[in-house]
Protein backbone atom coordinates (compact mmCIF):
# COMPACT_ATOMS: atom_id res chain seq x y z
CA UNK A 1 0.00 0.00 0.00
CA UNK A 2 2.62 2.74 1.03
CA UNK A 3 4.89 1.54 -1.81
CA UNK A 4 1.92 1.80 -3.62
CA UNK A 5 1.69 5.70 -2.65
CA UNK A 6 5.45 6.43 -3.20
CA UNK A 7 5.85 5.03 -6.58
CA UNK A 8 2.94 6.88 -7.86
CA UNK A 9 3.72 9.99 -6.26
CA UNK A 10 7.60 9.32 -7.53
CA UNK A 11 5.89 8.89 -11.16
CA UNK A 12 3.68 12.36 -11.16
CA UNK A 13 7.30 14.17 -10.50
CA UNK A 14 8.61 11.97 -13.12
CA UNK A 15 5.95 13.15 -15.86
CA UNK A 16 5.70 16.23 -14.54
CA UNK A 17 9.63 16.75 -14.76
CA UNK A 18 9.60 14.95 -18.56
CA UNK A 19 6.64 17.25 -19.11
CA UNK A 20 8.82 20.20 -18.69
CA UNK A 21 11.67 18.70 -20.67
CA UNK A 22 8.93 17.60 -23.56
CA UNK A 23 7.73 21.65 -23.53
CA UNK A 24 11.45 23.30 -23.22
CA UNK A 25 12.39 21.10 -25.68
CA UNK A 26 9.46 21.86 -28.19
CA UNK A 27 10.22 25.60 -27.07
CA UNK A 28 13.99 25.22 -28.15
CA UNK A 29 12.95 23.30 -31.51
CA UNK A 30 10.52 26.26 -32.79
CA UNK A 31 12.98 28.94 -31.64
CA UNK A 32 15.47 27.04 -33.90
CA UNK A 33 13.30 26.63 -36.91
CA UNK A 34 12.63 30.45 -36.36
CA UNK A 35 15.99 31.08 -36.50
CA UNK A 36 16.69 28.64 -39.47
CA UNK A 37 14.06 30.28 -41.14
CA UNK A 38 14.52 34.10 -40.56
CA UNK A 39 17.91 33.80 -39.58
CA UNK A 40 18.28 36.75 -37.79
CA UNK A 41 20.42 36.30 -34.67
CA UNK A 42 20.80 32.81 -33.57
CA UNK A 43 19.25 33.85 -30.35
CA UNK A 44 15.56 32.86 -30.74
CA UNK A 45 16.21 29.08 -30.12
CA UNK A 46 17.24 30.45 -26.46
CA UNK A 47 14.72 33.05 -25.78
CA UNK A 48 12.06 31.12 -27.00
CA UNK A 49 13.05 27.89 -24.83
CA UNK A 50 13.43 30.17 -21.56
CA UNK A 51 9.96 31.31 -22.74
CA UNK A 52 9.11 27.71 -22.94
CA UNK A 53 10.41 26.40 -19.36
CA UNK A 54 8.74 29.01 -17.79
CA UNK A 55 5.34 28.47 -18.94
CA UNK A 56 5.75 24.58 -18.73
CA UNK A 57 6.49 25.00 -15.02
CA UNK A 58 3.42 27.21 -14.72
CA UNK A 59 1.22 24.44 -16.30
CA UNK A 60 2.10 21.96 -14.01
CA UNK A 61 1.77 23.97 -10.84
CA UNK A 62 -1.68 24.85 -12.04
CA UNK A 63 -2.63 21.33 -13.53
CA UNK A 64 -1.52 19.93 -10.10
CA UNK A 65 -3.62 22.21 -8.14
CA UNK A 66 -7.14 22.74 -10.56
CA UNK A 67 -6.51 19.37 -12.77
CA UNK A 68 -9.49 17.90 -10.63
CA UNK A 69 -11.59 21.18 -11.91
CA UNK A 70 -10.59 20.65 -15.63
CA UNK A 71 -11.65 16.77 -15.44
CA UNK A 72 -14.85 17.44 -13.75
CA UNK A 73 -15.55 20.13 -16.24
CA UNK A 74 -14.21 18.04 -19.13
CA UNK A 75 -16.80 15.14 -18.36
CA UNK A 76 -19.38 18.36 -17.15
CA UNK A 77 -19.93 16.82 -13.76
CA UNK A 78 -22.05 18.72 -11.27
CA UNK A 79 -21.85 18.37 -7.57
CA UNK A 80 -24.89 16.46 -5.73
CA UNK A 81 -26.03 17.56 -2.47
CA UNK A 82 -26.91 15.78 0.56
CA UNK A 83 -30.62 16.15 0.57
CA UNK A 84 -30.61 15.26 -3.09
CA UNK A 85 -28.84 11.65 -2.46
CA UNK A 86 -29.00 11.34 1.29
CA UNK A 87 -28.17 7.40 0.64
CA UNK A 88 -25.28 7.89 -1.14
CA UNK A 89 -24.21 10.30 1.29
CA UNK A 90 -24.71 7.76 4.26
CA UNK A 91 -22.60 4.84 1.97
CA UNK A 92 -19.80 7.23 1.01
CA UNK A 93 -19.62 8.65 4.61
CA UNK A 94 -19.75 5.16 6.03
CA UNK A 95 -16.80 3.73 3.72
CA UNK A 96 -14.26 6.25 3.51
CA UNK A 97 -14.05 6.16 7.48
CA UNK A 98 -13.42 2.48 7.05
CA UNK A 99 -10.86 3.33 4.74
CA UNK A 100 -9.40 5.86 7.22
CA UNK A 101 -9.96 8.74 4.74
CA UNK A 102 -11.65 12.18 4.98
CA UNK A 103 -15.05 12.48 3.27
CA UNK A 104 -14.43 12.93 -0.70
CA UNK A 105 -16.48 15.15 -2.69
CA UNK A 106 -19.41 13.65 -4.81
CA UNK A 107 -20.24 14.55 -8.15
CA UNK A 108 -22.54 13.28 -10.79
CA UNK A 109 -22.64 13.12 -14.39
CA UNK A 110 -26.16 13.06 -16.42
CA UNK A 111 -26.39 10.07 -18.56
CA UNK A 112 -27.37 6.70 -18.73
CA UNK A 113 -24.32 4.95 -18.59
CA UNK A 114 -23.09 3.37 -15.79
CA UNK A 115 -19.45 4.57 -14.75
CA UNK A 116 -17.55 5.99 -11.65
CA UNK A 117 -14.33 7.43 -11.14
CA UNK A 118 -12.51 9.54 -8.51
CA UNK A 119 -10.19 12.94 -9.10
CA UNK A 120 -8.21 14.79 -7.12
CA UNK A 121 -4.68 15.56 -5.90
CA UNK A 122 -5.06 14.26 -2.44
CA UNK A 123 -7.39 12.56 -0.07
CA UNK A 124 -8.05 15.73 1.52
CA UNK A 125 -9.10 17.22 -2.02
CA UNK A 126 -10.62 14.33 -3.44
CA UNK A 127 -14.10 13.80 -5.76
CA UNK A 128 -15.60 10.60 -6.24
CA UNK A 129 -18.16 11.26 -9.76
CA UNK A 130 -21.08 8.65 -10.43
CA UNK A 131 -23.39 8.54 -13.40
CA UNK A 132 -27.06 9.00 -12.99
CA UNK A 133 -27.28 5.44 -14.59
CA UNK A 134 -24.91 4.23 -12.30
CA UNK A 135 -26.66 5.14 -9.30
CA UNK A 136 -30.34 4.38 -10.64
CA UNK A 137 -29.45 0.77 -11.91
CA UNK A 138 -27.08 -0.53 -8.59
CA UNK A 139 -28.51 -2.06 -5.39
CA UNK A 140 -26.75 -1.04 -2.11
CA UNK A 141 -23.74 -3.56 -1.99
CA UNK A 142 -23.39 -3.20 -5.51
CA UNK A 143 -22.46 0.56 -5.00
CA UNK A 144 -20.96 -0.07 -1.95
CA UNK A 145 -18.31 -2.15 -3.46
CA UNK A 146 -18.18 1.10 -6.71
CA UNK A 147 -17.65 3.30 -3.72
CA UNK A 148 -14.87 0.99 -2.28
CA UNK A 149 -13.42 0.49 -5.81
CA UNK A 150 -12.79 4.79 -6.16
CA UNK A 151 -12.11 5.04 -2.33
CA UNK A 152 -8.77 2.50 -3.00
CA UNK A 153 -7.71 4.90 -5.84
CA UNK A 154 -8.14 7.80 -3.72
CA UNK A 155 -6.01 6.06 -1.20
CA UNK A 156 -3.30 4.92 -3.51
CA UNK A 157 -2.81 7.90 -5.10
CA UNK A 158 -4.31 6.79 -8.30
CA UNK A 159 -6.05 9.82 -8.16
CA UNK A 160 -3.03 12.33 -8.35
CA UNK A 161 -1.59 10.62 -11.10
CA UNK A 162 -4.34 9.93 -13.82
CA UNK A 163 -5.73 13.45 -13.04
CA UNK A 164 -2.50 15.01 -13.61
CA UNK A 165 -1.71 12.69 -17.14
CA UNK A 166 -5.13 13.68 -18.20
CA UNK A 167 -4.07 17.36 -18.20
CA UNK A 168 -0.33 16.96 -19.18
CA UNK A 169 -0.44 14.58 -21.73
CA UNK A 170 -3.69 16.45 -23.20
CA UNK A 171 -1.12 19.10 -23.36
CA UNK A 172 1.40 17.70 -24.89
CA UNK A 173 -1.01 16.47 -27.65
CA UNK A 174 -2.04 19.74 -28.70
CA UNK A 175 1.22 21.40 -28.27
CA UNK A 176 2.73 18.71 -30.82
CA UNK A 177 -0.77 18.67 -33.16
CA UNK A 178 -0.48 22.77 -33.32
CA UNK A 179 3.22 21.91 -34.24
CA UNK A 180 3.49 19.65 -36.49
CA UNK A 181 0.98 21.21 -38.32
CA UNK A 182 2.54 24.70 -38.80
CA UNK A 183 5.65 22.40 -39.81
CA UNK A 184 3.50 20.59 -42.66
CA UNK A 185 1.84 24.00 -43.91
CA UNK A 186 3.98 26.26 -43.17
CA UNK A 187 7.11 24.47 -44.49
CA UNK A 188 6.93 25.10 -47.94
CA UNK A 189 8.84 27.59 -50.44
CA UNK A 190 11.16 30.26 -49.08
CA UNK A 191 14.06 28.61 -47.97
CA UNK A 192 15.55 29.75 -50.48
CA UNK A 193 15.68 33.19 -49.56
CA UNK A 194 18.31 32.32 -47.32
CA UNK A 195 21.81 31.26 -47.08
CA UNK A 196 22.05 27.48 -46.75
CA UNK A 197 23.88 27.73 -43.40
CA UNK A 198 22.69 25.13 -40.83
CA UNK A 199 23.15 22.62 -43.50
CA UNK A 200 22.87 19.22 -42.89
CA UNK A 201 23.00 19.31 -39.18
CA UNK A 202 19.62 21.34 -39.20
CA UNK A 203 17.88 18.65 -41.43
CA UNK A 204 18.60 16.35 -39.15
CA UNK A 205 17.14 18.06 -35.95
CA UNK A 206 14.69 19.04 -37.88
CA UNK A 207 13.66 15.03 -39.07
CA UNK A 208 14.82 14.46 -35.24
CA UNK A 209 12.06 17.13 -34.08
CA UNK A 210 9.53 16.30 -36.24
CA UNK A 211 9.77 12.49 -35.73
CA UNK A 212 9.50 13.34 -31.45
CA UNK A 213 6.40 15.20 -32.56
CA UNK A 214 5.07 11.94 -34.59
CA UNK A 215 5.68 9.81 -31.75
CA UNK A 216 4.31 11.84 -28.92
CA UNK A 217 0.81 10.89 -28.79
CA UNK A 218 1.65 7.46 -28.92
CA UNK A 219 3.99 8.17 -26.14
CA UNK A 220 0.92 9.80 -24.14
CA UNK A 221 -0.66 6.45 -25.24
CA UNK A 222 1.80 4.36 -23.51
CA UNK A 223 1.98 5.85 -20.61
CA UNK A 224 -1.82 6.43 -20.18
CA UNK A 225 -1.54 2.08 -20.58
CA UNK A 226 1.44 1.88 -18.13
CA UNK A 227 -0.64 3.40 -15.49
CA UNK A 228 -4.17 1.99 -15.64
CA UNK A 229 -4.52 -1.47 -15.84
CA UNK A 230 -2.49 -3.25 -12.71
CA UNK A 231 -3.96 -0.66 -10.62
CA UNK A 232 -7.63 -1.17 -11.94
CA UNK A 233 -6.66 -4.79 -10.16
CA UNK A 234 -5.18 -3.59 -7.20
CA UNK A 235 -7.99 -0.79 -6.64
CA UNK A 236 -10.63 -4.06 -7.02
CA UNK A 237 -8.99 -6.59 -4.68
CA UNK A 238 -8.38 -3.17 -2.14
CA UNK A 239 -11.77 -2.20 -2.23
CA UNK A 240 -12.80 -5.56 -1.51
CA UNK A 241 -11.13 -5.37 1.67
CA UNK A 242 -12.85 -2.11 2.40
CA UNK A 243 -16.34 -3.46 1.84
CA UNK A 244 -15.34 -7.21 2.95
CA UNK A 245 -17.76 -8.14 0.48
CA UNK A 246 -15.71 -8.57 -2.74
CA UNK A 247 -19.31 -10.07 -4.67
CA UNK A 248 -20.69 -6.28 -4.33
CA UNK A 249 -18.69 -5.06 -6.97
CA UNK A 250 -18.59 -8.56 -8.86
CA UNK A 251 -22.19 -7.97 -9.62
CA UNK A 252 -21.89 -4.43 -10.05
CA UNK A 253 -19.41 -5.09 -12.75
CA UNK A 254 -21.36 -7.02 -14.41
CA UNK A 255 -24.04 -5.10 -14.89
CA UNK A 256 -21.87 -1.81 -15.45
CA UNK A 257 -19.73 -4.34 -18.54
CA UNK A 258 -23.28 -4.75 -20.60
CA UNK A 259 -23.82 -0.66 -20.87
CA UNK A 260 -20.67 1.73 -19.29
CA UNK A 261 -20.64 3.92 -22.34
CA UNK A 262 -20.23 7.68 -20.70
CA UNK A 263 -20.87 10.50 -23.77
CA UNK A 264 -19.10 12.84 -22.15
CA UNK A 265 -15.66 10.54 -21.59
CA UNK A 266 -12.52 11.51 -24.08
CA UNK A 267 -9.87 9.25 -24.86
CA UNK A 268 -8.21 11.72 -21.97
CA UNK A 269 -10.15 10.74 -19.52
CA UNK A 270 -10.72 7.21 -20.97
CA UNK A 271 -8.84 5.97 -17.83
CA UNK A 272 -9.41 6.97 -15.15
CA UNK A 273 -13.17 5.26 -14.92
CA UNK A 274 -14.20 1.94 -13.44
CA UNK A 275 -15.18 0.21 -16.81
CA UNK A 276 -14.40 1.53 -20.25
CA UNK A 277 -16.53 4.31 -21.08
CA UNK A 278 -16.51 3.96 -24.72
CA UNK A 279 -18.27 0.46 -23.49
CA UNK A 280 -16.51 -3.15 -23.90
CA UNK A 281 -18.43 -4.22 -27.50
CA UNK A 282 -15.82 -1.88 -29.73
CA UNK A 283 -13.57 -5.50 -30.09
CA UNK A 284 -11.06 -4.56 -32.93
CA UNK A 285 -8.08 -6.34 -33.82
CA UNK A 286 -5.08 -6.28 -31.05
CA UNK A 287 -7.78 -3.96 -28.86
CA UNK A 288 -6.93 -5.99 -25.76
CA UNK A 289 -2.86 -4.33 -25.81
CA UNK A 290 -4.61 -0.66 -26.73
CA UNK A 291 -6.84 -0.46 -23.78
CA UNK A 292 -7.37 1.40 -20.58
CA UNK A 293 -9.07 -1.46 -18.69
CA UNK A 294 -8.07 -5.12 -18.06
CA UNK A 295 -11.16 -7.21 -19.60
CA UNK A 296 -14.21 -7.04 -17.11
CA UNK A 297 -14.55 -10.72 -17.10
CA UNK A 298 -11.24 -11.37 -15.34
CA UNK A 299 -11.92 -8.64 -12.78
CA UNK A 300 -15.26 -10.28 -12.08
CA UNK A 301 -13.25 -13.96 -11.86
CA UNK A 302 -10.89 -12.72 -9.68
CA UNK A 303 -13.32 -10.79 -7.00
CA UNK A 304 -15.23 -14.49 -7.08
CA UNK A 305 -12.71 -16.18 -6.34
CA UNK A 306 -11.76 -13.66 -3.16
CA UNK A 307 -15.31 -13.65 -2.09
CA UNK A 308 -15.39 -17.66 -2.72
CA UNK A 309 -18.56 -17.16 -4.55
CA UNK A 310 -20.82 -15.72 -1.73
CA UNK A 311 -23.38 -13.51 -2.72
CA UNK A 312 -22.26 -13.91 -6.37
CA UNK A 313 -25.28 -13.30 -8.85
CA UNK B 1 49.06 -5.08 10.81
CA UNK B 2 47.88 -1.45 11.71
CA UNK B 3 45.69 -1.40 8.53
CA UNK B 4 43.72 -4.72 9.55
CA UNK B 5 42.96 -3.23 12.80
CA UNK B 6 41.72 -0.34 10.93
CA UNK B 7 39.92 -2.47 8.59
CA UNK B 8 37.87 -4.54 11.23
CA UNK B 9 37.03 -1.56 13.51
CA UNK B 10 35.65 -0.07 10.01
CA UNK B 11 33.13 -2.91 9.46
CA UNK B 12 32.49 -3.37 12.84
CA UNK B 13 31.11 0.69 13.41
CA UNK B 14 29.75 0.09 9.98
CA UNK B 15 27.67 -2.81 11.55
CA UNK B 16 26.97 -1.56 14.21
CA UNK B 17 25.66 2.04 12.09
CA UNK B 18 23.45 -0.08 10.20
CA UNK B 19 21.51 -1.54 13.16
CA UNK B 20 20.61 1.53 14.44
CA UNK B 21 19.09 3.03 11.64
CA UNK B 22 17.39 -0.24 10.71
CA UNK B 23 16.08 0.07 14.64
CA UNK B 24 15.33 3.42 14.39
CA UNK B 25 13.30 2.96 11.50
CA UNK B 26 11.68 0.24 13.19
CA UNK B 27 11.26 2.25 16.12
CA UNK B 28 9.30 4.98 14.23
CA UNK B 29 7.19 2.51 12.11
CA UNK B 30 6.04 1.29 15.83
CA UNK B 31 5.17 4.99 16.52
CA UNK B 32 3.23 5.81 13.32
CA UNK B 33 1.26 2.92 13.79
CA UNK B 34 0.33 3.53 17.32
CA UNK B 35 -0.45 6.62 16.09
CA UNK B 36 -2.77 5.40 13.69
CA UNK B 37 -4.18 3.13 16.46
CA UNK B 38 -5.48 6.83 18.48
CA UNK B 39 -6.57 8.71 15.45
CA UNK B 40 -8.65 5.59 14.50
CA UNK B 41 -10.14 5.48 18.07
CA UNK B 42 -10.98 8.78 17.59
CA UNK B 43 -12.88 8.54 14.68
CA UNK B 44 -14.89 5.61 16.48
CA UNK B 45 -14.70 8.41 19.93
CA UNK B 46 -16.33 10.68 17.18
CA UNK B 47 -19.16 8.53 15.86
CA UNK B 48 -19.90 7.36 19.64
CA UNK B 49 -20.49 11.04 21.09
CA UNK B 50 -22.72 12.08 18.06
CA UNK B 51 -24.93 9.00 19.43
CA UNK B 52 -25.09 9.84 23.04
CA UNK B 53 -25.92 13.46 21.79
CA UNK B 54 -29.00 11.88 20.26
CA UNK B 55 -30.54 9.59 22.91
CA UNK B 56 -31.62 12.08 25.65
CA UNK B 57 -34.00 13.50 22.74
CA UNK B 58 -34.67 10.45 21.41
CA UNK B 59 -35.87 9.35 25.25
CA UNK B 60 -37.62 12.24 25.54
CA UNK B 61 -39.66 11.76 22.25
CA UNK B 62 -40.60 8.66 23.12
CA UNK B 63 -41.63 9.25 26.60
CA UNK B 64 -44.70 11.39 25.08
CA UNK B 65 -46.14 8.86 23.50
CA UNK B 66 -45.47 5.39 25.49
CA UNK B 67 -45.29 6.85 29.23
CA UNK B 68 -45.57 3.44 30.64
CA UNK B 69 -42.74 1.67 28.95
CA UNK B 70 -40.07 3.46 31.63
CA UNK B 71 -38.22 0.23 31.71
CA UNK B 72 -36.80 0.37 28.43
CA UNK B 73 -36.18 3.86 28.10
CA UNK B 74 -34.31 3.67 31.59
CA UNK B 75 -32.13 0.87 30.20
CA UNK B 76 -31.01 2.78 27.24
CA UNK B 77 -30.22 5.81 29.60
CA UNK B 78 -28.68 3.57 32.01
CA UNK B 79 -26.24 1.83 28.73
CA UNK B 80 -25.45 5.52 27.61
CA UNK B 81 -24.34 6.33 30.97
CA UNK B 82 -21.96 3.00 31.11
CA UNK B 83 -20.84 4.41 27.22
CA UNK B 84 -20.24 7.53 29.14
CA UNK B 85 -18.06 6.54 32.04
CA UNK B 86 -16.06 3.88 30.08
CA UNK B 87 -12.59 3.88 30.86
CA UNK B 88 -10.78 0.84 28.32
CA UNK B 89 -11.83 -0.04 24.83
CA UNK B 90 -13.09 -2.92 26.44
CA UNK B 91 -15.58 -1.56 28.37
CA UNK B 92 -16.09 0.89 25.67
CA UNK B 93 -17.34 -2.21 23.77
CA UNK B 94 -19.53 -3.63 26.09
CA UNK B 95 -21.26 -0.42 26.98
CA UNK B 96 -21.40 0.56 22.82
CA UNK B 97 -23.08 -3.26 22.37
CA UNK B 98 -25.81 -2.48 25.44
CA UNK B 99 -27.01 0.38 23.85
CA UNK B 100 -27.33 -1.11 20.69
CA UNK B 101 -29.20 -3.69 22.08
CA UNK B 102 -31.84 -1.56 24.26
CA UNK B 103 -31.97 0.81 21.39
CA UNK B 104 -33.11 -2.19 19.15
CA UNK B 105 -35.86 -2.68 21.61
CA UNK B 106 -36.96 0.37 22.04
CA UNK B 107 -37.34 0.37 18.48
CA UNK B 108 -39.20 -2.77 18.23
CA UNK B 109 -41.21 -1.46 20.90
CA UNK B 110 -42.51 1.48 18.48
CA UNK B 111 -44.34 -1.26 16.80
CA UNK B 112 -46.99 -0.70 19.46
CA UNK B 113 -47.66 2.75 18.94
CA UNK B 114 -48.77 3.68 15.51
CA UNK B 115 -48.73 7.59 16.50
CA UNK B 116 -45.37 7.46 17.92
CA UNK B 117 -44.08 5.82 14.70
CA UNK B 118 -45.98 8.16 12.30
CA UNK B 119 -43.92 10.83 14.48
CA UNK B 120 -41.54 13.03 12.06
CA UNK B 121 -39.12 13.48 14.55
CA UNK B 122 -39.28 9.76 15.85
CA UNK B 123 -38.67 9.15 12.12
CA UNK B 124 -35.59 11.06 11.74
CA UNK B 125 -33.58 10.35 15.14
CA UNK B 126 -34.38 6.72 14.10
CA UNK B 127 -32.59 7.41 10.68
CA UNK B 128 -30.03 9.11 12.00
CA UNK B 129 -29.30 6.40 14.79
CA UNK B 130 -29.31 4.27 12.28
CA UNK B 131 -26.68 6.15 10.00
CA UNK B 132 -24.62 6.50 13.13
CA UNK B 133 -24.74 2.50 13.57
CA UNK B 134 -23.54 1.98 10.67
CA UNK B 135 -20.63 4.40 11.07
CA UNK B 136 -19.71 3.19 14.04
CA UNK B 137 -19.52 -0.39 12.66
CA UNK B 138 -17.29 1.11 9.78
CA UNK B 139 -15.05 2.95 12.07
CA UNK B 140 -14.44 -0.31 14.03
CA UNK B 141 -13.55 -2.02 11.08
CA UNK B 142 -10.92 0.69 10.52
CA UNK B 143 -10.03 0.55 14.07
CA UNK B 144 -9.67 -3.19 14.32
CA UNK B 145 -7.64 -2.93 10.84
CA UNK B 146 -4.83 -0.38 12.51
CA UNK B 147 -5.06 -2.83 15.98
CA UNK B 148 -4.27 -6.09 13.71
CA UNK B 149 -1.25 -4.09 12.09
CA UNK B 150 0.24 -2.62 15.67
CA UNK B 151 -0.20 -5.86 16.92
CA UNK B 152 1.51 -7.92 14.65
CA UNK B 153 4.38 -5.12 14.29
CA UNK B 154 5.00 -5.88 17.70
CA UNK B 155 4.82 -9.76 18.06
CA UNK B 156 6.65 -10.53 15.51
CA UNK B 157 10.44 -10.13 15.72
CA UNK B 158 12.29 -8.23 15.50
CA UNK B 159 9.51 -5.72 16.72
CA UNK B 160 8.70 -7.89 20.16
CA UNK B 161 12.52 -6.52 21.36
CA UNK B 162 11.75 -2.76 20.71
CA UNK B 163 8.30 -3.25 22.34
CA UNK B 164 9.66 -4.80 25.13
CA UNK B 165 12.82 -2.13 25.66
CA UNK B 166 10.51 1.06 24.62
CA UNK B 167 6.94 -0.68 26.47
CA UNK B 168 4.82 -1.01 23.45
CA UNK B 169 1.54 -2.59 24.12
CA UNK B 170 -0.72 -4.76 21.77
CA UNK B 171 -4.05 -3.17 21.48
CA UNK B 172 -7.27 -4.35 22.17
CA UNK B 173 -9.88 -4.85 19.69
CA UNK B 174 -13.37 -3.43 19.68
CA UNK B 175 -15.36 -6.12 19.27
CA UNK B 176 -18.80 -7.09 19.29
CA UNK B 177 -19.92 -9.45 21.81
CA UNK B 178 -23.71 -10.52 21.53
CA UNK B 179 -24.06 -12.84 24.34
CA UNK B 180 -22.37 -10.46 26.60
CA UNK B 181 -24.06 -7.22 25.34
CA UNK B 182 -27.40 -9.08 26.14
CA UNK B 183 -26.81 -9.92 29.39
CA UNK B 184 -26.10 -6.81 31.89
CA UNK B 185 -29.77 -5.77 30.68
CA UNK B 186 -31.02 -7.64 33.51
CA UNK B 187 -28.83 -6.07 36.09
CA UNK B 188 -29.81 -2.53 37.25
CA UNK B 189 -34.14 -4.36 38.78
Amino acid sequence: MYEQIASNRAKTVFIIIGFIAFITAVGFAVGYYVDYRYGINSSYSILFMVFALILAIIMSFSSYYYSDKIVLGLTRARPISREENPQIYYMVEGLSIAAGLPMPRIYMIEDEGMNAFATGRNPQNSVIVFTRGLLDNLDDEELKGVISHELSHVKNYDILLGTIVVILVGMITIISNIILRSFIFGGRGRRSDRSSGGGILTLIFLIVGIALLILSPIIATLIRLAISRNREFLADSTGALVSRYPAGLANALKKISKHSEVRTASSATAHLFIANPFGSKSKVMFSNLFNTHPPTEERIRRLESMSLGVGVK
Amino acid sequence: MVTGVIVVIAVISGIVILLILIGIGIYNSIVSLRNKVDNSWHQIDVQLRKRYDLIPNLVETVKGYAKHEMETLQNVINARKIGIDAKTVKEQAKAENMITETLKSLFALSENYPNLKADQHFLRLMEQLNGIESNIAYARQFYNDMVMQLNTRIQIFPGNIFARIFNFTARDYFEIEEIAAREPVKVQF
